[in-house]
């Protein structure tokens, strides 16, 4: 039961890492936020990145979308380093209502990015209407977001990101804002949908266990500056199950020690 | 719409022909001179007199060509330039002040600068409608630009959008409540400058029929173009609600 990353380096030895942090510092209004991060995410790697608020969690995932140039050190796609955003980098965006165009309904929201690559406008409505169901939302593609609820708003946020039919999914605290039965099921959709498009993952969050229920690896970040201050392999099987997973043994102990972690940091 | 609704609205017919009504009494009672102040009556009849000899419907459609020339020449270098200006905010702190002379500036001060450079014209009656019109569509999509949210930017970033997709699906949309609502406001203006123009330059409009009538005494005439140009008022800011509702349909969504 070895997890992605371990699976795809038994297969190709030692693979690139898709995302490589290498000595990264981040340094904004003279407050270095990140420092001397070194990170490499393997393809089809699913990372999450858990930490107390103010270290520097989000900042590294932006990082990784090219939104943020380091101040100095690298941050490498697929051994080219990243100078701007990329198309295969999709980013979830924890303020889905604000990442949303509020004028455009949930078809004309995926549309957007099938747009952006280029799709030809006779081949986007059944694409739409393939991604609408993909993430739970067929029937609603009329709908406005401000007629949905949020977890509906969150999973068209995820659809218009696969439409970028992406390599990197990076989330952002997606499931922060949703009440708790939403967002187990979302977690459930997500590790699928993500199982079934063999998308690497960087999975920001400050909820411990969603991070261990999820990932295969989990790095807790140290605060003031940010760096990694513990490095976790979560050995859990998958497909991972709501009830089953977190009573495992294994689940118990990470979650233990990435407690005692957390705890330790905010002191 | 439901029973109150229509309620307020037999209610505020029955206000409006209240006015007229108190209208014809002074009229008939003649506190005003009849020579100055027509009965709604007389003035009706000079409406139809008008339009069934044809010539209100040319003067009607000279301030209509007017205002709609002017207003449209407002709209679209408002928009343009407001975009400039509003998507950066180095432009915003640099024209800014500059901005701040010139929209309270009279439009009426301008008219005889304007009449100096391209004489009783046309091209004149343009420029000063568009100058006057253009102010509140172009703060507005200053505003409107200014205010789009920083997240769709970024989202359209990470999708590598064009500059020009960037601006047509996400900065325009955005504002377009914003700008429509300038364009509200511009229609006004664009009306009020319109008629200022045919009178203080003789154009073929209502303008320089209300003039024309004031002169020769001829009230009912005055009137009939008065009240016409009250329609034209009414009736182009009514469509611009429909058109506005049409076009923000989402944000009635949203409410």
């Amino acid at each position: 039961m070895a997890s992605a990353a371990k699976r795809l380096e038994a297969v190709y030895g030692t693979a690139t890492p898709q995302i490589a942090f290498d000595g990264v510092t981040l340094v904004l209004g003279g407050k270095t936020i990140i420092e001397n991060l070194s990170l490499g995410v393997q393809p089809g790697e699913f990372l999450c990145i858990v930490g107390a608020s103010g270290c520097g969690k989000t900042t590294a995932l932006r990082l990784a979308a090219g939104l943020y140039q380091p101040t100095s050190g690298k941050v490498n796609f697929d051994g080219q380093p990243m100078r701007e955003p990329r198309r295969e980098i999709a980013i979830v965006f924890q303020d889905y209502g604000k990442a949303l165009l509020p004028w455009r309904t949930a078809a004309g929201n995926v549309s957007l990015a099938l747009e952006a690559g280029g799709m030809p406008s006779a081949e986007r409505p059944a694409r739409i209407e393939e991604l609408l169901r993909t993430v739970g939302l067929p029937g609603h593609a009329g709908k406005y977001p401000s007629e949905m609820s949020g977890g509906m708003q969150q999973r068209l946020q995820i659809a218009r990101c696969l439409a970028q039919e992406p390599k990197t999914l990076l989330m952002d605290e997606p499931f922060g804002a949703l009440d708790a039965m939403t967002r187990q099921g979302l977690q459930d959709e997500v590790l699928s949908l993500v199982a079934a498009s063999g998308a690497t993952v960087i999975f920001v969050t400050h909820d411990l266990d969603e991070a261990i229920y999820l990932g295969d690896r989990v790095i807790g970040l140290l605060p003031h500056p940010g760096r990694i201050g513990i490095e976790l392999s979560v050995n859990l099987p998958r497909p991972r199950d709501q009830l089953s997973t977190r009573e495992h043994p294994e689940f118990l102990r990470l979650r233990r020690q990435l407690f005692d972690f957390i705890k330790a940091t905010e002191q | 719409m439901n029973r109150a609704a229509i309620i307020w609205r037999v209610a505020s017919f029955a206000v409006a022909a209240g006015f007229v009504a108190i209208w014809q009494l002074i009229a008939n009672l003649k506190l005003v001179s009849p020579v100055f102040l027509p009965g709604p009556d007389r003035a009706w009849a000079a409406l139809m007199r008008g339009f069934s000899s044809g010539d209100l419907w040319s003067k009607l459609a000279g301030t209509l060509e007017h205002m709609a020339y002017g207003w449209l020449a407002a709209s679209i270098a408002g928009i343009a330039i407001g975009a400039i200006i509003g998507s950066s905010s180095r432009m915003r702190t640099y024209v800014a002040p500059s901005l701040e002379f010139l929209r309270p500036l009279p439009v009426s001060a301008i008219i005889p600068v304007a009449i100096a450079m391209l004489g009783l014209t046309q091209a004149m009656a343009l420029f000063v409608i568009a100058f006057g019109a253009i102010w509140p569509i172009m703060l507005a999509t200053i505003h409107g630009f200014a205010a789009v949210e920083p997240r769709l930017y970024e989202v359209a970033r990470s999708l590598q959008m064009s500059r020009l997709a960037v601006i047509f699906k996400i900065a325009l949309p955005s504002a377009s409540p914003d700008i429509l609502a300038g364009m509200r406001l511009s229609l006004t203006v664009a009306l009020i400058l319109s008629v200022v123009c045919e009178i203080l330059a003789g154009l073929d409009g209502l303008g320089h029929w209300v003039l024309l009538s004031a002169r020769a005494f001829r009230s009912a005439d005055l009137f009939a173009g008065v009240i016409l140009l009250g329609l034209t008022g009414y009736v182009t800011s009514v469509a611009m609600s429909l058109a506005e509702h049409r076009l923000l349909a989402w944000q009635a969504a949203q409410r």
